[in-house]
């Protein structure tokens, strides 16, 4: 069974296309990444799936759950157990590291001492453990990349998406991050949608590579 | 569906503080006995009076928009552009008149005038005298009012001009050619916001027109109500008050929303282009300072002078203490209240949370420019009757006005503080697992406490201040401070009430300058 079922999708603004029937399906476990110019509809096909809008036309499945269909969102974002790393990180600047690691865990009703207990495990799996009570201001740009991370992975997510996240650090540091990455989806299994303008990234990172121009998907 | 439904019952609470009301005093103004009938208004478009009053109201309101925004703007871009000296001081020093009760000022001018010292001497005494009780006192003491409107509207917009567009302009002309084709341009905007504000503000002030006795039209409808208790002229002559407003406010719909609903610092703030005034450098601050004292300085220390003694103080604690801890108990609660509701009305302006968030922004400037009197009219018109008595012969009803009038002033602050906040922070709380209450508990409202902390503090300072309203709808042994000094004015000693004015504005500065130490040191926190 595939994990994301997206079926003749189409998602207008204002009167702009921004994806325009797209058909896609993503297997349990696959890295997939999303290529193509800026406004081609990568960052609305994740949105999208994320939960954030709804599809004009088409319907989104989940691991087998139709989860948005025809103009309705049938799931909202926080039932969906997805995960996702924004292009500006999205970390919470008045919370600590741990703050914004375990933040999920306490919407979740997890339990104090099991709760602290995930979050040094995560924590400890991107290399980031003692930083657990710093503040994200400061921190530096891969160690906030890493926090962001850990705090999307903390929720064991089956999908994990990814926009753009590594386009604002210089090339060192974004190689060590792909590898890292690698890393941790091999180890969790979970299935990843990864969006870039960078052929080189993509290809990388990708098991598949989908190709994307004006809101179609060109090649795959 | 949590978000929904809790931002519609926001709504609905402001439908049912502010709309309801106004509606309700329509309503009124249009029947008699139970039947239809159009007789106030006939009486009202019938006399000559009333067309006058019309006319000294758009007079008053016109000249002080006109000289207010004349001055604002460069005073704005002196404070806002340039290195003059003491810019900070000067804001503050320009912006005290409109923290306090409009007719404070005109109590000082009065007094000053009316004696013999050399202020009276250099103003030409009997003959200032009576200028100042007519249409060029009015303009003159409204001005000093609401200078300050353009000039901090002038100061925050410039800040919003990308900087490159101005560095752009500098490469082939000099700062003047700038000013006049890049920066003013651009601003305006702000500009004409600032404008069409000032001049609903005057147009709807009572306590100034009121206390130096230039018939205008809240001074006639506050007028029917009290004096003669005649509810269909009061409200007929409340409704042209209401209509100009609305005609102003449909204008700034269709054409500054789009603005000021934008509005938010460039990205290269820190490296703002200044303007160096050189050798004009000391003489404008020195020309400046004069203009802060004639304007502020002077009418303030001359109701410190006159009010010097402890037996003035004594006997204004002795008859108005009530008063000053009611009123600042209704400010802090009101305060309170409007953060609240501002802040959710902020919210949905900001993110359309609900289809008609335009409406409710409009809607809630309409009420803030709306004046007092015509709101109080109206809250008297819904709530007075046998069944609401329970909030109309509470200070609840205070609450409601100040709800009805103030909630754009938290709700406007909240959208240019959560227009600073990516949507991505949001949305990642939600995507970890956040219901919208959780959200807006743990991350939103923090983020914005800054807003939420200006807001407060604005919310309670007009609160404290307001006439308009609290003067109709105050139940019996609830009147506020500045309402009681209005009542003494009329038999009181000048010592005992220049005595009142300063404790005012102790009352109104000292909270508020406590709470902005405490705004600037959240600001510092949260760069840090």
């Amino acid at each position: 069974m595939n994990m994301i079922e997206i079926n003749s999708v189409t998602v207008r603004y204002n009167g702009t296309t921004a994806l325009d029937g797209v058909t896609l399906s993503v297997g349990c476990g696959e890295r997939v990444a999303f290529l193509g110019p800026s406004g081609c509809g990568k960052t609305t096909l994740l949105r999208l799936v994320a939960g954030f809008i709804a599809p004009d036309a088409g319907s989104v499945s989940i691991d087998g759950e139709r989860v948005a269909a025809d103009g309705r969102n049938l799931r909202p974002p926080e039932g969906r157990n997805v995960g996702m790393v924004f292009q500006d990180l999205a970390l919470w600047p008045h919370l600590t590291v741990r703050g914004n690691i375990e933040f999920g865990l306490k919407a979740k009703g997890m339990p104090g001492d099991e709760r602290r207990g995930r979050v040094l495990e995560t924590l400890g799996l991107v290399g980031m453990g003692e930083y657990a009570d710093r503040k994200p201001s400061e921190l530096s740009g891969g160690q906030q990349q890493r926090v962001a991370l850990a705090r999307s992975l903390v929720l064991e997510p089956k999908v994990l998406m990814m926009d753009e996240p590594l386009s604002s650090l210089d090339q060192e540091l974004n190689q060590r991050l792909r590898k890292e990455i690698l890393r941790l989806q091999e180890k969790l299994g979970f299935t990843l949608l990864y969006v870039t303008h960078d052929r080189e990234e993509a290809f990388d990172i990708a098991m598949r590579v989908v190709l994307m121009k004006n809101g179609l998907v060109q090649g795959d | 569906m949590a978000r929904r439904a809790f931002l519609a019952a926001v709504v609905l609470v402001l439908l049912v503080a502010g709309l309801l009301p106004v509606l309700a005093m329509l309503a009124k103004s249009v029947t008699a006995d139970g039947h239809l009938t159009l007789a106030s208004y006939r009486g009202l478009l019938a006399s000559g009076r009333q067309w006058a009053l019309m006319g000294h109201s758009l007079a008053l309101a016109s000249l002080v928009t006109l000289l207010t925004t004349a001055a604002g703007l460069p005073l704005g871009i002196l404070i806002g552009k340039t290195d003059l000296p003491l810019r900070r001081f000067f804001t503050v020093l320009f912006v005290i008149p409109l923290l306090i009760p409009t007719y404070i000022l005109a109590v000082s001018w009065s007094g000053l005038l009316s004696g013999e010292g050399l202020v009276a001497q250099v103003f030409g005494g009997p003959a200032a005298m009576k200028l100042l009780f007519g249409l060029p006192g009015c303009v003159a003491v409204l001005f000093t009012v609401f200078l300050p409107v353009p000039m901090l509207f002038t100061v925050i917009f410039l800040r919003t001009v990308n900087p490159r567009l101005e560095e752009a302009g500098l490469l082939v002309s000099g700062w003047r050619g700038v000013l006049a084709g890049i920066t003013v341009p651009l601003i305006r905007p702000g500009l004409l916001l600032a404008a069409m504000l000032v001049f609903l503000l005057s147009f709807g002030d009572f306590d100034v027109p009121g206390y130096l006795r230039y018939g205008v039209f809240p001074v006639e409808s506050f007028t029917q109500f009290s004096a003669f208790y005649n509810f269909g002229a009061a409200t007929a002559a409340a409704v042209p008050l209401a209509a100009v407003t609305l005609m102003l406010l449909l204008a700034e719909a269709g054409f500054l929303q789009a603005g000021t609903c934008q509005l938010r610092p460039s990205a290269d703030a820190g490296q703002r282009p200044l303007i160096r005034l050189g050798a004009w450098r000391n003489a404008l601050a020195v020309l400046v300072a004069l203009c802060g004292c004639v304007t502020v300085v002077v009418p303030v220390a001359a109701l410190v002078v006159q009010s010097s003694g402890i037996a003035a103080y004594a006997e204004a604690f002795g008859r108005a203490g009530d008063s000053l801890a009611r009123s600042l108990a209704y400010a802090a609660a009101g305060a309170t209240l409007l953060t609240f509701t501002g802040f959710f009305t902020g919210y949905l302006i900001q993110t359309k949370a609900i289809w008609c968030w335009r409406a409710v922004d409009t809607l809630t400037f309409f009420l803030f420019a709306l004046p007092g009197t015509v709101t109080g009219i109206g809250l008297i018109c819904l709530w007075n009757t046998p069944w609401t008595n329970f909030i109309y012969q509470t200070p609840l009803i205070i609450l409601l006005g100040y709800l009805a009038k103030y909630t754009a002033l938290a709700s406007r602050i909240t959208v240019a503080q959560l227009a600073q906040i990516p949507p991505s922070m949001e949305e990642a709380a939600r995507i970890a697992g956040a219901g919208w209450f959780r959200r807006m508990a743990l991350i939103v409202a923090p983020m914005a406490r800054r807003g939420l902390l200006a807001g407060w503090i604005v919310a309670y300072i007009f609160s404290l201040r307001d006439t308009g309203i609290t003067m109709l709808v105050y139940p019996a042994g609830h009147e506020t401070l500045p309402v009681r000094i209005l009542t003494l004015m009329a038999n009181g000693s000048p010592q005992l009430i220049a005595a009142l004015c300063v404790i005012m504005i102790a009352a109104t500065l000292l909270p508020a300058g406590l709470l902005w130490a405490a705004f600037t040191f959240t600001a510092r926190e949260t760069r840090g």
